[in-house]
C-alpha cells in the first residue's frame, strides 16, 4: 500500500503535464479504485500533488519544485488559495470567486491574502471595469489589458490630457502633410495623394516624438485617428493593399488627410439666442424677454 | 404654421405694412380661410381698414381668394400662408443678388417691385429711371431703353415673371372645387415673355424740395397718364429662381472651402449648364460631358483637359458627393448631387450648432452619433475618447436639449430597464425641422428688440440743442449708438440668421420631394 503512492509520484514525475486516474489504473491494475484515492489524497496532502480539472476528467500533476519550496512554511490553506491566484493567470481573480473556488470561509481568505501580499507572493490590481474590485495576481506577473484599461488608463484613471495631446499632435501632422502636398503646386491627383498618410506612418511619427510614456500600438493611433474624424478635422479611406506592405493589416491600409470644414459657422450662432442658455424660456412680456435681454445688452455693447 | 412662424410673419407684416395689416394678416394666419364679414367680425376691425389691408396682402401675393368653399355664390374667401410672408426677411438678398448679377439697374427693379408688390414693365421702367436719374450728376439722365434691357435680362433668366391673371370671381358661377390650387405662374405658356412696349424716353429728375412722401404720390398719378402696349401685363418677382441661385451660391462656397477654387469654378460652370435645364425639385443636374464642361470653361481658366478629368474624379471621391459620375460617354458623364449636398450643408449646420452651443467635445460625439447611427453609452465613450463622467453629462445635456435621442431596445416583454439597450441616436431631419423653427424665435426676438432699441431711443430723440450742449459728448455718442448702430446690428444679425433659416429650409423641402 505504501508502494502505491509512492508509484504515483514516480508516474507524475514522468508524465509532467499531468495524469489521469485512468493512466494510474494502467499501470497498477491490481490497485482499487479505494487505495487509488487514497494514494493520490496523500501526495496531495504532501503538498506534491495539484489537482486539475480537464474536459475529460481529473488530472493529478507534478508540482514544481520551486513553488512548493516557496511553500515551506505556509500551511495547506495558503497553498490552496495560491494554487488558485496561479491559475487565473493575468486576469487575476476577485476575492469572492476565491471563496466559492476554495469553499474557506471569508475571514480565512482574508487573512490569507494578507499574509501572502505581505510575503510578496500575490499583488492586489485595481480593475478599470469596476473601480472598487481588487483582482489578486501572481507578483510578478504584467496584468492583462482588460483589467488595466490599456494605453489610456494609468492606475484607473483615464488619461484625458494625454490622449488630447496625442490627438493634437497627430493632426497637426497631417496637417502639415496636406500643407506641403498643397504648396507643391503638382497636378491635383498627386497633390491630394500626397497628402494622406497611412496610420503606420502617424504611428511612427507619434514614436519617434517620444512623449509617450508607455508604449502604443497602431491599433491606439487608429482609435485617436478616429477621434480626428469625429472632430470633423481628418477623413479616411481605406486601400487594398499588397501583404507585406508595411503597415498593411489583412491586405488593406488606412490613410488619413487633414480637412477643411465645409462651412464657417452658421449665422444663427453668431446671435445671443442661437447660444443662449434660457432660449426656451424667453418670450415678450415674460421675465425673460427680447427688450430686456441681458445678453443682447453685453452683444450690443460689443 | 407654429406659433413661431405665425409670430414672426406678425412683426414683418407690422414692420411692413403696419399694425392694421399685421393684424388683419396674423388673424387669417390663425383662423384658415375666412370671408370678409367674419374677418371684420372677428377682428374688430372697420370695414374700410379691412379692405385696405386685404388689397395690400393680396397686392403683394400674401394673401390668395377664391369662391367660397360652402356653395356655389357664397362670398369670397380670402387665405394667407406663412411661406410667403417669411419671404420679407430676404428682401435684403434679393436686392443685393440683382445688384452683383445686373448692376445698380437691376438692383433698383427688384426694390421697386419688392415694395410695390407688382407692376407693369413700363410703370418699372420709368420710376427706376427716374431713381437712377436722380443719382446722376447734373445734367446726366438715365435713358429708358437701358433699364428696359435690363428688365428684358431679368425676365429671360427668369428672375422676373408675370403674375398670374386675376380672373374676378363672378357671383352666380360654380365656384371651383377647393382641391384645384390656384394656378401658378409657370401654368401660363406667356409667363416669360417680354411684352412689346414702346418706351421711348429718358428718367426725369425730381425737384430738390419734394421728400419722399411726394415721391410715392407722384409715382401713382402718373401711372395713368400715359399707355405703352402693355396694361394689364403685371410682373413680380421670381423667389423660387433666386432661391436656385442662392443654393447654387452655398455648394460653390461648399466646394471652395472643402477642396480648392478650381474644383469651385469646375461645379460653378456645371451648374450654369444646367440652370434652364434642371427642375426646381430635381435631386440632381442632368448629366453633362466632360467634354461639354472642357468646352464651357470660363476662359480665364486656362485648365488642361487631362488635369480637369483629374479635378472631376476628386470631385466624385470626395466623400461629401457633391458630383457624382453618371457614365462613361463623351470622356465621362458627371452631375451635381443637389439634393446630397443640401443634405451635407444642413449637416455641417447641425454640427456647426452644437459645436458652438455645447463645446467642441460634445460635437464630437454628435457626429459621432451621426455616422454611427445608434450606440450605447458604453460605445460612445469609447469612441470618443472621453471619460466616462463626462461624457455622460454631456449626452444628457444634448438629450435634455431634444439634439440626440433614446431608443429603447428591450430583451425582455417588460421593458425591465435591467434587461434593454438604450442606445442614442440623432435623426437629422427632426433635428433639423427643430433648429429651423428656433431659428425663426431668434429672428423674431431680434426683431422685437430692434423695436424695443428704436422706441427707447424715439424716447431720447427729441432732444433740443440746449441739451446737446449741456450733456457730454460721450453720452450723446450712446444715444447715436442706439438710434444708428444697434439697429444696424440687429439688421445684419437677421440677415446671418436669414442665411441659416434658407440653408435649413431648401433641405428640408428637399426630403419632401426626394
Amino acid at each position: 500500500q505504501t508502494a502505491g503512492w509512492v508509484q504515483c509520484e514516480e508516474l507524475c514525475q514522468q508524465f509532467p503535464h499531468g495524469i489521469t486516474d485512468q493512466v494510474i489504473q494502467n499501470d497498477m491494475p491490481h490497485l482499487e479504485p479505494q487505495q487509488r484515492a487514497m494514494a493520490i489524497n496523500k501526495l496531495l496532502s504532501l503538498g506534491q500533488l495539484d489537482l486539475l480539472r480537464n474536459s475529460s476528467g481529473l488530472l493529478y500533476r507534478m508540482k514544481d519544485m520551486q513553488s512548493t519550496s516557496k511553500m515551506k512554511g505556509s500551511d495547506n490553506q495558503e497553498k490552496l488559495v495560491y494554487q488558485i491566484i496561479e491559475d487565473a493567470g493575468n486576469k487575476g481573480i476577485w476575492s469572492r470567486d476565491i471563496r466559492f473556488k476554495s469553499n474557506l470561509p471569508l475571514t480565512e481568505i482574508n487573512k490569507i491574502l494578507k499574509n501572502l501580499e505581505s510575503k510578496k507572493l500575490i499583488k492586489a490590481v485595481k480593475s478599470v471595469a469596476a473601480s472598487k474590485k481588487k483582482v489578486y495576481m501572481l507578483y510578478n506577473l504584467q496584468p492583462d489589458r482588460s483589467v488595466t484599461g490599456g494605453a489610456w488608463y494609468s492606475d484607473q484613471d483615464f488619461e484625458s490630457e494625454f490622449v488630447e495631446v496625442l490627438n493634437q499632435q497627430c493632426f497637426k501632422f497631417l496637417q502639415s502633410k496636406a500643407e506641403a502636398a498643397r504648396d507643391s503646386k503638382q497636378s491635383p491627383m498627386v497633390q491630394r495623394n500626397s497628402s494622406f498618410a497611412t496610420s503606420h506612418e502617424v504611428w511612427k511619427y507619434i514614436c519617434e516624438l517620444g512623449i509617450s510614456k508607455v508604449d502604443l500600438s497602431m491599433d491606439d493611433i487608429e482609435t485617436i485617428l478616429n477621434t480626428l474624424i469625429y472632430d470633423g478635422k481628418v477623413e479616411m479611406t481605406v486601400i487594398a493593399a499588397k501583404e507585406g506592405t508595411v503597415g498593411s493589416v489583412d491586405g488593406q491600409m488606412k490613410l488619413y488627410r487633414g480637412v477643411n470644414p465645409v462651412i464657417q459657422p452658421t449665422g444663427v450662432v453668431r446671435t445671443p439666442c442661437g447660444l443662449c442658455p434660457v432660449f426656451e424660456d424667453c418670450h415678450e412680456g415674460g421675465e425673460i424677454s427680447p427688450s430686456n435681454c441681458i445678453y443682447m445688452t453685453e452683444w450690443l455693447d460689443f | 404654421m407654429t406659433a413661431q412662424e405665425v409670430r414672426l410673419c406678425g412683426l414683418l407684416l407690422q414692420e411692413h405694412f403696419g399694425e392694421v395689416v399685421a393684424k388683419v394678416g396674423t388673424h387669417l394666419l390663425k383662423s384658415g380661410a375666412q370671408n370678409l364679414r367674419t374677418i371684420i367680425h372677428e377682428t374688430g376691425i372697420s370695414l374700410d381698414l379691412v379692405k385696405k389691408s386685404l388689397c395690400v396682402l393680396v397686392q403683394h401675393g400674401t394673401c390668395v381668394f377664391s369662391s367660397g368653399r360652402k356653395a356655389p355664390g357664397s362670398p369670397t374667401e380670402y387665405r394667407t400662408s406663412c411661406d410667403r410672408i417669411l419671404r420679407i426677411l430676404r428682401y435684403p438678398r434679393y436686392i443685393y443678388t440683382a445688384k452683383t448679377l445686373y448692376g445698380d439697374t437691376g438692383e433698383l427693379i427688384i426694390e421697386e417691385l419688392l415694395q410695390r408688390g407688382d407692376m407693369t414693365m413700363s410703370s418699372t421702367v420709368k420710376t427706376v429711371a427716374d431713381r437712377l436719374t436722380q443719382n446722376m450728376e447734373e445734367g446726366r439722365s438715365m435713358d429708358y431703353s437701358e433699364v428696359s434691357s435690363a428688365f428684358s435680362k431679368l425676365v429671360e433668366t427668369h428672375f422676373l415673371q408675370r403674375s398670374t391673371p386675376a380672373t374676378p370671381a363672378i357671383p352666380g358661377t360654380p365656384a371651383a372645387p377647393v382641391s384645384t390650387a390656384p394656378p401658378t405662374p409657370e401654368s401660363f405658356p406667356d409667363c416669360y415673355r417680354v411684352p412689346h412696349v414702346t418706351l421711348i424716353g429718358r428718367g426725369k429728375r425730381r425737384l430738390s424740395n419734394e421728400d419722399g412722401e411726394d415721391q410715392r404720390n407722384a409715382k401713382k398719378t402718373k401711372m395713368d397718364s400715359e399707355t405703352h402696349g402693355d396694361e394689364g401685363i403685371y410682373w413680380q418677382v421670381n423667389f423660387e429662381r433666386f432661391h436656385l441661385h442662392f443654393r447654387d451660391q452655398a455648394i460653390i462656397s461648399a466646394v471652395a472651402n472643402k477642396l480648392d477654387q478650381t474644383s469651385s469654378e469646375i461645379v460653378r460652370t456645371m451648374l450654369r449648364m444646367s440652370e434652364v435645364t434642371t427642375s426646381p425639385t430635381a435631386t440632381c443636374t442632368k448629366p453633362l460631358s466632360a467634354n461639354e464642361i472642357f468646352r464651357s470653361l470660363p476662359s480665364s481658366y486656362n485648365i488642361p483637359r487631362p488635369i480637369l478629368d483629374q479635378y472631376l474624379t476628386l470631385l466624385v471621391d470626395d466623400p461629401m458627393e457633391f458630383v457624382g459620375k453618371a457614365g462613361e460617354s463623351g470622356g465621362g458623364m458627371y452631375v451635381v448631387n443637389l439634393h446630397k449636398a443640401l443634405a451635407n450643408l444642413a449637416r455641417a449646420t447641425l454640427e456647426s450648432v452644437v459645436q458652438e452651443r455645447f463645446g467642441s467635445r460634445s460635437a464630437r460625439i454628435f457626429r459621432l452619433l451621426l455616422r454611427k447611427r445608434h450606440l450605447e453609452q458604453k460605445q460612445v465613450e469609447d469612441f470618443a475618447m472621453i471619460p466616462a463622467k463626462e461624457a455622460k453629462d454631456m449626452l444628457y445635456t444634448l438629450l435634455s436639449q431634444n439634439l440626440v435621442q433614446l431608443q429603447e431596445i428591450p430583451k425582455t416583454p417588460d421593458y425591465a430597464p435591467s434587461r434593454t439597450f438604450y442606445l442614442y441616436t440623432v435623426n437629422q431631419l427632426p433635428t433639423a425641422r427643430m433648429l429651423l423653427q428656433n431659428c425663426y424665435k431668434t429672428v423674431a426676438n431680434l426683431i422685437e428688440r430692434r423695436l424695443f432699441e428704436s422706441k427707447e431711443s424715439k424716447n431720447k430723440r427729441t432732444f433740443s440743442t440746449g441739451d446737446i450742449i449741456e450733456s457730454s459728448f460721450w453720452s450723446v455718442g450712446v444715444t447715436i449708438l442706439t438710434i444708428v448702430l444697434f439697429p444696424c446690428r440687429l439688421d445684419s444679425a437677421e440677415n446671418q440668421v436669414d442665411e441659416t433659416i434658407f440653408l435649413l429650409e431648401s433641405y428640408v423641402n428637399s426630403t419632401a420631394t426626394s
